[in-house]
């Protein structure tokens, strides 16, 4: 009987989405961005998702065999995305190359907004399932009441 | 577990609410992997051995075994039903290979905690149906 458990991996599903939103964010802000530190114009950053084993704490490692099945959710790398740079002609912004063009990022704001969707929608279903969670344990403290 | 005052039924029930805790949290890490490429979705099945058990439990005093390595039947109390918890079959995969139905398990989420309370429920009654008698009929 551990809610902890429940409540950790829903937990970690929470910070996977809000860490996805944050990269959201970013690429939106960033639309037309045209310097970055890495040079070039600014590359749309996605989230990359990895189930993991649950981790317990030292002591629970050691006396309990793990639970494989049950897994959390963690973003393990933030990729930057490969597509090549946009080059509109603007040879009048100071930005243009020899050419007369402005490298801006490919980002489509369609669908990044469509990702933010999904990202709150997953979200919502991560507080539902803390949620229910939360009402289990509460009732299970009134046995005998 | 079984004492004169406490019967299968509650005992049943205790096993139920236990497996019940261990699909919810199975239930989460699905909706938590709900878009990790690759992850598979996993299903907890208790009841048909839970069942099994619950028709098995008391047998073990009226089997007599000649050998020590004889098997007892029906060994098989409640309290050491086991739960299998397996990837689901069946699933539609996506093109991320990840099999997690958003839909299902949200309503598996409802329903488990629904019954987790009726099981909760039952056990009260027990209890208050103990109380009872303990305070002599309620003088």
């Amino acid at each position: 009987m551990d809610f902890s458990t429940a409540l950790r991996v829903s937990a970690s599903g929470l910070a996977a989405q809000r860490m996805r939103m944050n990269t959201i964010s970013s690429n939106i802000a960033n639309i037309n961005t045209t310097r970055t530190p890495e040079g070039g114009p600014y590359r749309r950053k996605d989230v990359v998702f990895e189930a993991m084993p649950d981790e317990r704490n030292f002591g629970e490692m050691v006396t309990v065999k793990p639970d494989e099945q049950i897994q959390r959710v963690q973003v393990t790398d933030i990729l930057s995305d490969r597509k090549a740079p946009l080059l509109k002609y603007e040879p009048d912004n100071p930005e243009a190359n020899e050419e007369g063009y402005v490298a801006y990022p490919n980002i489509n704001l369609m669908e990044e907004m469509s990702n933010m969707i999904q990202a709150t929608r997953s979200y919502e279903a991560n507080v539902s399932a803390i949620q229910a969670s939360k009402d289990m344990a509460m009732s299970a403290l009134e046995i005998g009441r | 577990m079984s004492s004169p005052l406490f019967d299968k039924t509650t005992s049943v029930l205790g096993s139920s609410i236990n497996f019940r805790s261990l699909r919810q949290n199975i239930t989460s890490a699905n909706i938590a992997n709900a878009e990790t490429p690759g992850y598979k979705a996993k299903v907890v099945d208790f009841e048909d051995a839970l069942a099994r058990a619950a028709d098995l439990e008391g047998w073990a005093k009226e089997t007599n075994t000649t050998d020590p390595d004889h098997y007892v039947i029906g060994s098989g109390s409640v309290a050491n039903a086991r739960a299998d918890i397996y990837d689901n079959p069946d699933v539609n995969v996506t093109n991320d290979m990840n099999t997690v139905d958003m839909e299902k398990e949200m309503a598996t989420l409802q329903e488990n905690s629904i019954l987790y309370k009726a099981a909760l429920n039952l056990i009260n009654k027990k209890l208050g149906a103990l109380r009872y008698a303990a305070t002599d009929g309620g003088r």
